[in-house]
């Protein structure tokens, strides 16, 4: 009876002593997978997901959020947006440049960090930058005033349909800083979508990637008609985590995937229609994936430059989200 | 048994603790006037319940806490409120949701959700109803 303490301290202790074994084994002789491809498991992404969560709000608690209604700001943000932000964030209807689309964890669209985030908090995040995420830290390279110029246009940018963004672009350079048209917060009009104004969505998927990918790494011509498989739902899983649906979509069983920006993909498989307008077919889903503007003219879902074998194993995988028994 | 007894005490006041810095100060999020209360003070959620039933939203949308036949025509209304776009074509701010209600073939015209002849009253009340819906649960 008087001895079960010290028995107890020694497993303990044990435990311990194997249990840090185990954990240098593993770090040692490289058994963690580091690559980006490997997406983390449901554990190990919501413990990043809280710190980094939990940091942020209790770092950013003391910052004053400044006025940040002024039109100058919202336009001086805008074109820092375009020429800082928009490469890896993307805009509504506008993709992320490829070496983006890679990254892991995936950068959100800006619309939900403004949906869910307080400006303090978003404030601190452009200044300081986040580890290991990608996401740089801009205090050395804008002042406190411009941050605050990005953060009044995120709060505009909710507001924002694919079409006002395209049309409040300056023309030419991005980057020029020409002050845009006209970004004031109003209700959307996308019922003049004009069917031959698709800077964005008429390229093709294809043409996109081939485009913008550097010249040794062009796969996308290299693939006949005759070299497809058909579509695996498992390399399709795998897949999407290359091509940021996570970042939009709630997709089952997918980690990281809990945003809201289009609809949740829970059930797809048993949905009659794709973006309301199609009937839902692998094939249709297909094409789709590959060109949504072509599908639908305006839609917010850009083309996200997928293979076509991409495609079809994506839409496989979308087969299987069935509620139905 | 007192000294097993008191670790999990101190993890349930170290849990309580944080749960009350957390409580603390919310601040509002950055982009405003996103939720049902930037809809005119008529609109009346538990008057857009039942409109939900009365229009037959049901034949094509599941909505949480409204019983009928489990339809998956459109997607699910749950999260609906912290949707960015509504049809992937509109913001989603309540005035928009509002319109797209009223008609949305004047938005989309191939969409296959129909006009039910909503009047704006009527409209503003489901507005209400799907931006007040309690969170569905996350995706696992």
């Amino acid at each position: 009876m008087r001895r079960w303490p010290r028995i107890a301290a020694w497993c303990v202790a044990a435990l311990a002593v194997a249990g840090a074994a185990v954990g240098s084994a593993v770090v040692y002789f490289g058994w963690y997978d580091v690559s980006a491809t490997g997406p983390h498991t449901m554990p190990v992404y919501a413990l990043l997901d809280v710190a980094s969560t939990r940091s942020v709000k209790l770092r950013s608690a003391d910052i004053k959020v400044p006025d940040l209604d002024s039109p100058q700001r919202i336009r001086r943000g805008d074109a820092l947006y375009r020429a800082h932000c928009a490469q890896c964030h993307g805009g509504p209807g506008q993709a992320p440049e490829p070496y983006a689309l890679g990254l892991n964890p995936p950068p959100p669209p800006l619309v939900t960090s403004a949906r869910e985030r307080p400006a303090a908090e978003v404030f601190w995040i452009i200044r300081q930058g986040i580890k290991m995420t990608g996401m740089p830290a801009w205090q050395y390279r804008m002042t406190d005033e411009q941050i605050w110029d990005v953060v009044g246009y995120l709060r505009v940018l909710p507001t924002l349909s694919a079409q006002q963004y395209r049309d409040a672009a300056p023309s030419g350079d991005p980057a020029s800083g020409a002050a845009p048209a006209s970004i004031a917060p109003t209700e959307a009009r996308p019922s003049g979508v004009r069917a031959g104004d698709r800077r964005v969505g008429e390229m093709g998927a294809g043409e996109m990637g081939v485009a913008n990918m550097p010249a040794g790494d062009v796969r996308v011509g290299d693939v006949r008609a005759g070299d497809m498989r058909l579509g695996d739902a498992k390399a399709g899983r795998d897949a999407l985590q290359q091509y940021l649906c996570v970042t939009c979509h709630a997709i089952p069983g997918v980690p990281g995937a809990r945003h809201y920006v289009g609809p949740s993909l829970d059930g797809m498989a048993d949905r009659s229609r794709i973006a309301g307008v199609v009937p839902n077919s692998p094939d249709s889903m297909q094409q789709w994936l590959m060109d949504p503007q072509r599908i639908k003219p305006g839609t917010a879902m850009p083309a996200l430059g997928l293979r076509e074998q991409d495609a079809r194993d994506i839409a496989a995988f979308l087969q299987t989200l069935s509620n139905v028994e | 048994m007192r000294l097993i007894a008191r670790p999990p005490l101190i993890l349930l006041g170290a849990a309580a603790l944080s749960l009350l810095a957390a409580c603390g100060d919310e601040r509002p999020p950055l982009a405003q006037n996103l939720s049902a209360d930037a809809l005119p003070s008529t609109a009346n959620a538990a008057r857009g319940r039942q409109l939900v039933s009365k229009h037959g939203c049901l034949a094509c949308h599941a909505v949480p806490t409204v019983r009928g036949p489990a339809s998956a025509v459109g997607p699910p209304l749950d999260n609906l409120g912290r949707q960015a776009y509504l049809t992937g074509l509109l913001p989603n701010t309540p005035a928009n949701l509002v319109r797209w209600l009223m008609d949305p073939p004047a938005i989309n015209p191939r969409t296959a959700m129909p006009n039910v002849g909503l009047s704006q009253a009527e409209a503003q009340d489901i507005a209400a109803f799907l931006l007040s819906l309690p969170k569905g649960q996350e995706a696992q």
